[in-house]
């Protein structure tokens, strides 16, 4: 027993882990869903597209804007504000017609989860339409579109998430560990021995991590758009760029956990500690508006969301470096804090 | 008394009125004394008493409270660097770098003062060329001892810092470090050591200090001290024969190293 208590890793996976896993998930509360963000544009305006609207509206399960242009409507799904906007064409219900027997609805496919639980719920309020006519062969059915014309999959949402994750990882884990390792085995003290200056051996250690980020980024980026076809919008040297910063922030993270961790045991949980929920909370998976209002506004923060959306708007949207001001900016905010928490905390033993 | 070491030769590590306190401890109670080029010498005491404090601070890696440090002319404290390049120190517990084989660990090092090295060579005089692409963790307690004091030749010091060298070492190991020991002294290094063995001390040292509570206590040639100790009365109350156990063991198991 006293030997498992002390051994603070298996603690870590055994009791912490689960514990933050289950609330980040529970606060995510996939469930929430049931409420989603939906615009209606009514072109037919007649009994039946009203009825549809009313029936539509009664549920709690959408939270409806008010009508306003088609065109607001689709900016807003491009935005992001809507999860779904739902097209009842002209003349919907009067005739037998098949244009009028379906209505299109338009999805964001950034936000999957969201639009698939939308439509299925339109689908069954078109079905009771279509029983409460009478009707059984000829159903009302959904006509679903992506909104983007240039086809945004879960992959081209997940690509730069992914790469992101990854530069987080390799600069956290890697320098935290190997930094501490250095550190309790005395090797760092071997060196404190020789002429060398530690700022030399540290930018070392810093330019390798940072050459890994780009090799990290390229392979990540290759491998996408080899294998999995994605439609890469952006600049990839902007691409890049935001690597190294990105790099630079989580290297210098994980100098500042192996100041304060004297040994691999203590670093483990503490690097764990930081970069678990920032995999959940940062949009890398999905997107933070799945998230309740007091914990996205926190997310909207972290250093790895900052990254995770730059890189996404410049791979994926082909948005400019410079558009982007307000993650870089974040991003060196967190440069800042991180490299001045390392810096005090640095010790040779 | 030989407090001060030949005056013909120059003082490789000169020491005035060290201090270093550690809250109310005075780990190093105004320690002085001189180091001659070419001299092994040894300092000596039980642990705690502050060897271990003092060679730090001439070996620019702990600060001093006051008092001046000079090694090879150098004041320690205001270039702790420059005092790096010319010494090499060998750690109580060393590490290396753990995905480096023992050469490539050697010329990272060598790379450390900008020198180029013979890897190859530098193994040899430790015998530890037929090891040369092994990992440090893989070696035996003796082997990782030599290797270490390896790892402090690359810069060809002139001054050379061993933290109890032969601790935890078997005979034979023991007398090999001996040897190498010997042979930096007949390459003319300078060689400070501190050791926790009465007999390696007067075997290999030219003057020893013994250090208690911070002080150096007594500081002189160990045959010098050992007479002093004698003309005071001091008589053992058995006679030592003429060969004991490390000698028997030495006898039976040989004197080559067996690692």
């Amino acid at each position: 027993m006293r030997i498992w208590f002390r051994d603070k890793q298996a603690i870590f996976w055994t009791f912490f882990l689960p514990v933050v896993l289950i609330s980040v998930f529970g606060l995510l509360d996939f469930g929430a869903f049931s409420t989603v963000d939906l615009g209606i544009v009514d072109r037919a305006n007649n009994e039946t597209s009203q009825k549809l609207e009313a029936n539509v509206r009664a549920l709690d399960a959408f939270d409806i804007a008010d009508t306003t242009t088609e065109a607001e409507e689709l900016e807003a799904l491009l935005d992001g504000d809507r999860n779904l906007l739902l097209i009842i064409p002209p003349g919907f219900g009067e005739n037998g017609a098949p244009e009028q027997r379906q209505v299109t609805v338009i999805f964001n496919q950034g936000q999957p989860q969201a639009s698939a639980t939308g439509q299925s719920i339109i689908q069954s309020v078109l079905d009771e339409i279509t029983f409460a006519e009478g009707q059984i062969t000829d159903r009302y059915h959904i006509d679903a579109r992506a909104a983007d014309s240039r086809n945004l999959r879960f992959i081209d949402f997940l690509m730069p998430g992914v790469v992101a994750m990854s530069i987080m990882q390799m600069g956290l884990f890697s320098v935290a560990f190997s930094f501490v390792q250095l550190k309790s085995r005395g090797i760092l003290r071997r060196l404190q021995a020789t002429p060398v200056l530690p700022a030399s051996f540290i930018f070392a250690q810093v330019f390798t991590r940072l050459t890994v980020s780009i090799v990290q980024t390229l392979v990540l980026v290759g491998l996408a758009v080899v294998a999995f076809d994605v439609n890469l919008q952006g600049n990839l040297f902007s691409m890049l760029l935001l690597a190294l910063l990105g790099g630079a922030v989580f290297v210098s993270m994980g100098f500042a956990v192996s100041g304060f961790a004297r040994t691999e045991d203590v670093a483990a949980p503490i690097a764990n500690a930081i970069a678990l929920p920032m995999m959940f909370l940062s949009g890398v998976f999905f997107p933070r508006e799945a998230m309740p209002e007091p914990l996205r506004v926190v997310a909207d923060y972290l250093p790895l969301s900052f990254l995770a959306d730059a890189l996404r708007s410049v791979a994926v949207d082909g948005q400019s470096l410079w558009s982007q001001w307000d993650d870089i900016l974040g991003s060196m905010g967190w440069l800042a804090v991180t490299f001045f928490i390392a810096v005090r905390l640095f010790r040779w033993e | 008394m030989t407090t001060q070491p030949d005056s013909n030769k120059v003082n490789i590590i000169q020491v005035e009125d060290l201090r270093k306190s550690y809250g109310d401890l005075k780990a190093v109670d105004s320690v002085s004394f001189a180091v001659g080029a070419g001299e092994v010498f040894g300092i000596l005491g039980p642990n705690g008493a502050g060897k271990t404090t003092t060679v730090e601070i001439l070996e620019g890696m702990r600060e001093p409270d006051s008092g001046t440090a000079l090694v090879n002319g150098i004041d320690v404290q205001k270039y702790p660097r420059e005092v790096k390049k010319v010494i090499g120190i060998q750690l109580q517990s060393s590490a290396f770098f753990d995905r480096l084989n023992l050469a490539e660990i050697l010329d990272v090092m060598a790379s450390i003062y900008r020198r180029q090295i013979n890897a190859m060579e530098l193994l040899g005089t430790v015998e530890l060329a037929d090891r040369a692409k092994s990992l440090f963790r893989d070696l035996s307690g003796g082997q990782k001892q030599r290797f270490s004091v390896a790892s402090t030749l690359v810069n060809d010091p002139v001054l050379l810092f061993l933290d109890e060298p032969t601790t935890g070492l078997d005979p034979q190991a023991r007398r090999h470090m001996w040897e190498l020991i010997q042979r930096f002294k007949s390459e003319g290094r300078t060689v400070l050591l501190t050791t926790h063995y009465m007999e390696e001390a007067a075997e290999l040292c030219d003057r020893v200090a013994i250090m208690d509570h911070g002080k150096i206590v007594a500081i002189d040639r160990p045959a010098a001290l050992v007479d002093n100790l004698i003309s005071r009365g001091f008589e053992k109350e058995r006679v030592e024969s003429l060969a004991n156990l490390e000698d028997v063991f030495l006898d039976i198991t040989g004197r080559a190293l067996q690692d």
